[in-house]
């Protein structure tokens, strides 16, 4: 079994992208919004995730399907399939999450919300670059948006608890803290296509730990931030959605290399 | 006694059923983007007796319009219920006759 410290340069790949929250509606495409789904409605939502640091790089496919329990309370199950720059093909682990609107305030053309995120990373997936968890993964959030005809603003802050992996090594639990701002330049009509553009600060706070002794000791964790152009674009019931992320600071624990970039696309059906 | 069988079938044919068409008119708050609206779309389309070719989102007047033929006339609760359910809030609720049915 390897050790998750001779794989320092991915750490941020391992930990956060496996069962992270995908975006959903008109939500920000890295963030977290307060969006949930009509109640009785279904959304088939299939996402693309890549990521590039150094000479590494790192594709995930989700599947997610959700479905809405009320107007303000949705539930889903992700299915993640990875594959490693390096060929390593898995499975990610299943995860199944819960969205509650709790506070909404609506006026003409105008929705204000805030919404509390659950989730659990099971731990039935192949593991990725040797590293399995040693039990479920947890993430829990805090979103609040404001959605207008021109105007978008989302804040959002996550924690995700990560089981430590098999071989005993330490997993870092990470901060997520998320600042959107989107606009719409066309005020479009219920039958256009829509575009709303979008702009995210994203912040990646990752527990420090330490692992080994002597030479062999590694250090993983530290903060890093990025700067993420976006798009929406829908049609009535069906969505795409692309972002890009860019490193815009980083101060990691040594052994680390910074990503390069990390791309995101997504579709969306809502039935 | 058949006279007053005549007068009452006669007034029966005078008055128009209590089934009519009305044209349904709600202004709806928090309607920010066509995506997030489907659900209200679906929702009314699933009523009986909605025709589903009326139904029309006007997301920048805020209204959502449609005509439906039913044996009562929804009530503004029934209609807020359901716009609640799709994410949104029904501020103002208007129901306008079409035409009788028996016209």
């Amino acid at each position: 079994m390897k050790n998750i410290a001779q794989y320092a340069f991915l750490p941020v790949l391992t930990i956060l992208f496996l069962g992270a929250e995908t975006a959903a509606a008109h939500d920000p495409v890295f963030g977290l919004g307060p969006h949930t789904l009509f109640k009785g409605g279904v959304e088939i939502h299939a996402g693309g995730h890549r990521e590039k640091s150094g000479d590494e790089s790192e594709t995930e496919a989700e599947l997610q399907f959700k479905y809405g329990l009320t107007g303000d309370w949705v539930a889903g199950i992700g299915i993640p399939y990875v594959r490693s720059g390096d060929g390593d093909d898995n499975r990610g682990s299943t995860n199944l999450s819960t969205k509650y609107r709790f506070w909404r305030h609506d006026s003409f053309g105008v929705q204000e919300s805030m919404a509390v995120l659950g989730k659990v990373i099971l731990d039935d997936g192949e593991g990725l670059h040797g590293v399995e968890p040693d039990g479920n993964d947890y993430l829990v959030g805090l979103t609040y948006g404001y959605e207008g005809r021109k105007w978008y603003r989302w804040a959002s802050v996550r924690h995700r608890f990560n089981a430590d992996a098999t071989t005993g090594a330490e997993r870092p639990n990470v901060w997520l803290v998320d600042l959107v701002g989107g606009i719409r330049f066309s005020p479009t009509e219920y039958h256009e296509p829509d575009w709303v553009w979008m702009l995210e600060l994203n912040g990646e706070l990752i527990e420090r730990v330490s692992q080994g002794t002597g030479s062999a000791e590694k250090q993983l964790g530290g903060n890093q931030w990025f700067l993420s152009p976006g798009l929406m674009w829908t049609y009535r019931n069906f969505a795409i959605k692309a972002g890009v992320q860019l490193p815009l600071f980083y101060d990691l624990s040594k052994d680390q290399e910074k990503g390069d970039y990390r791309a995101l696309v997504e579709l969306e059906w809502h039935l | 006694m058949r006279r007053l069988l005549s007068i009452l079938m006669l007034l029966a044919l005078a008055f128009p059923a209590w089934s009519a068409e009305l044209r349904y008119m709600l202004r709806v708050d928090g309607l920010a983007c066509p995506y997030c609206a489907y659900g209200i779309e679906k929702k009314i389309k699933a009523l009986d007796g909605v025709d589903k070719t009326s139904v029309e989102i006007k997301l920048n007047d805020g209204l959502v319009i449609f005509q439906a033929d039913t044996p009562e006339p929804m009530t503004e609760a029934s209609l807020k219920t359901l716009i609640n359910d799709a994410g949104f809030t029904l501020r103002q609720f208007q129901a306008q006759p079409l035409k009788p049915k028996n016209e």
